[in-house]
């Protein structure tokens, strides 16, 4: 035991380094609780993550757990203060909880949450760069960094001309492995609606919406349904409608088909990456000017901030799995293969969360997390 | 008999009535020396078995530790309780009663949702439109989170509920449930629909073995001699005695009606006189009467056996195999 508590902090000690790195680059340190309400983590980031919280309630029955990450308790301490429309910039070292089966459950986790600024670009840079810094510090020299663009492939579903069902659908099931290969598979099939309501589904079909509505209403009424479930009527009558646009084209266009593959098989360092979206959006007739703009422009800001750009491998595929990433996102390997099963950093934008939290105005956000154990394994000694 | 075999029944309702009934059918009586309020039973056939009466949620608890032996637990428990059961515990055997079905249930008044695919989309839009996800409420929190996953369903959360789960759609606590149902007609009352391919699990009560309880000699000797007894009895309920008389019964006739209809010759082919005794699968017997009648039979008898024991004592197998 007392060897163990020596070597844990020692790890501290040498992970302060860390604190020092960023509070040096302007970030000012914060110490959130350890025991967090348990309800933004299971909303915002989804109840997969139940699985591997450690859950425990109080007299009032709340529900509580030892955080899992920092990202939720440091923006919410920050919508807390005084004035949560300036921009902020924050740093952390401390204890995340996991329960992964075997293996410790505690895990000592350093990063940075920068809020509120609204040069974009620059700041994905800055945060990028800041990552690769710790990892320097811990003499794990040039890691594999990955990276991909949630924000990208949201803006080429929404260029292309598809039924809103499949356009929430493809950008949920963006970040879940199997499942979006899934989606473009059924998407490939021509398969009707469901067979039971076909007739009344291609009746609907093409007709007035209000006039549809009123139908779906009175459908209702008739069969004395009162309660709907926290639906509304004309929520569950759009939806009844929208199935009624899929019966009739189900199966999308080649074209459009050949375009989202395309798109998913664009691998290659930023650079090449930008030029062949900007091929494929010619190509397409798509309008991706802007996010294609906002996308050089950040690989402009990481080579002067010295980044190998050239050494980046961004994918469009690429994602991770939690639901509030917004923009670009990141993960840095260690290049050659140890005991570490997973990034020795990641992170990336998530504009949504701030508002999800509660925030009246969009706070635009970037950060990133380091694993402190892995960093350890995957560097060289003090 | 120094190591005792310890056996989970439950110690209440209808799952006790039926449990005792299951064990009373293989010749195994449960005495609770004390009367109901005593927690632990005896078995005067088998000395070495030591019965446990717990709640069922203790019972999967128990075997999950590996401090009963055996237990009787319905399916959806088991799989709920127990990380990782098929690593800790063995279903030996469904026991035909307790049967249910594990379910996902929304307001029938969502006319859009047939399919779970359908669920998906509406809680994705759900989600979008609200901010909010769609709340599932259920006791069965882990095999709810694994039917959805597989189902790429993410935009959900659950609210635990421990009891009149079909009543939380319609108080607001929820949007829809997963919840365990027999007939549906509780579901329909409260003004509830089960999505089509939303059938998570067909649950029964289950005689299980734990993987992690002591196994040593006495106790596995001591459960050779239980499932013994239930296996013949399980056996019994899958065949009838058929007997008959006549000269022209020989080998080559039994061959065909083993070909035919799946006769076992427990007592080998016929005597000299003719004298013949089968083993037939329920269904085929009225075939199997008309075929020996055509062959010259003049009386076919047909009995159920109480017990057909057999050299295999497959339950035994299943879990010897498993304790290596």
């Amino acid at each position: 035991m007392a060897s163990d508590r020596t070597s844990s902090s020692a790890r501290t000690n040498r992970a302060d380094g860390l604190v020092d790195l960023y509070e040096r680059a302007g970030y000012l340190r914060v110490e959130p609780a350890i025991l967090q309400p348990a309800d933004d983590f299971l909303e915002l980031a989804g109840e997969e993550l139940r699985r591997s919280l450690f859950i425990t309630s109080d007299a009032r029955g709340r529900e509580l757990c030892l955080r899992p990450d920092l990202t939720i308790p440091v923006c919410r301490e920050h919508l807390e203060k005084a004035a949560p429309g300036r921009p902020a910039a924050y740093c952390y070292l401390g204890p995340v909880f996991r329960d992964r089966g075997d293996g410790s459950a505690e895990l000592l986790q350093a990063g940075i949450e920068s809020l509120g600024r609204a040069d974009c670009e620059a700041a994905d840079a800055e945060c990028l760069a800041l990552a690769l810094d710790s990892v320097r510090q811990y003499g794990a020299a040039d890691p594999e960094i990955r990276m991909g663009d949630v924000g990208l492939f949201a803006a080429l579903v929404a260029a292309l001309d598809l039924p809103p069902a499949w356009q929430r659908r493809l950008i949920k099931d963006f970040n879940r492995a199997g499942t979006l290969e899934a989606d473009l598979a059924t998407l490939k099939l021509a398969r009707g609606a469901g067979a039971e309501h076909a007739g009344v589904l291609a009746a609907l079909a093409g007709s007035d919406p209000a006039a549809a509505r009123a139908l779906v209403a009175d459908l209702l009424s008739i069969a004395g349904i009162k309660a709907v479930g926290g639906r509304t009527v004309a929520e569950i009558a759009e939806r009844f409608l929208e199935q009624a646009e899929l019966g009739a084209a189900t199966r999308l266009p080649a074209e459009t088909m050949a375009v989202i593959e395309r798109y998913l098989a664009i691998v290659g360092d930023p650079d090449e990456a930008s030029a062949a979206l900007r091929t494929l959006a010619a190509d397409a007739a798509l309008d991706l000017s802007a996010p294609l703009d906002a996308f050089e422009q950040r690989s402009g800001f990481l080579a002067a901030g010295g980044a190998d750009v050239s050494g980046i491998r961004f994918a469009t595929a690429f994602g991770r799995t939690l639901d509030y990433y917004s923009g670009m996102v990141f993960e840095l390997h260690a290049k050659k293969k140890s005991r570490a099963d997973g990034p020795l950093a990641a992170g990336g934008r998530y504009d949504r969360l701030l508002t999800l939290l509660g925030s009246a105005n969009p706070v635009p956000a970037v950060g990133f997390a380091v694993w402190i154990e892995r960093l350890e394994q995957a560097g060289g000694r003090p | 008999m120094n190591e005792p075999l310890i056996v989970g029944v439950p110690s209440k309702g209808r799952l006790m009535e039926n449990a005792h009934a299951f064990f009373a059918r293989a010749g195994i009586t449960l005495l609770q020396p004390g009367g109901g309020r005593d927690y632990r039973g005896t078995v005067p056939e088998l000395p070495g078995v030591e019965i446990a009466y717990l709640s069922t949620a203790d019972i999967v608890t128990n075997l999950a530790q590996g401090s009963i032996h055996l237990g009787v637990a319905g399916e959806d428990l088991v799989r709920e309780m127990i990380p990782d059961a098929d690593a800790r515990v063995v279903l030996l055997d469904g026991l035909g009663f307790g049967n249910a079905n594990v379910v996902v249930a929304v307001p029938q008044a969502w006319i859009d949702v047939r399919t779970m695919r359908d669920l998906d989309d509406v809680a994705t839009a759900f989600h979008h439109k609200r901010g909010r996800r769609v709340r599932v409420a259920t006791k069965y929190v882990n095999l709810t989170r694994g039917f959805f996953s597989r189902h790429g369903i993410a935009d959900y959360r659950i609210v635990e509920s421990l009891g009149a789960t079909e009543g939380a759609p319609a108080s607001g606590t929820a949007e829809l449930i997963v919840d365990i149902t027999t007939t549906g007609s509780t579901l329909a009352a409260n003004g509830l629909k089960v999505v089509d391919d939303g059938v998570m699990l067909r649950s029964q009560a289950n005689l299980v073995a734990s993987l992690q309880a002591e196994w040593g000699t006495d106790a596995r000797a001591t459960a050779r001699a239980l499932l013994d007894r239930i296996a013949a009895e399980r056996r019994a309920h899958t065949m009838r005695e058929v007997r008959t008389r006549f000269p022209d019964a020989d080998a080559e006739m039994v061959a065909e009606a083993k070909g035919r209809f799946g006769v076992i010759a427990p007592l080998g082919g016929p005597t000299s006189s003719g004298m013949l005794t089968l083993l037939c699968p329920p269904d085929a017997v009225h075939l199997l009467a008309t075929f020996l009648r055509e062959h010259g039979a003049e009386h076919v008898m047909v009995a159920a056996p109480e017990y057909v024991f057999a050299r295999e004592n497959p339950l035994f197998d299943k879990l010897a195999e498993r304790l290596g």
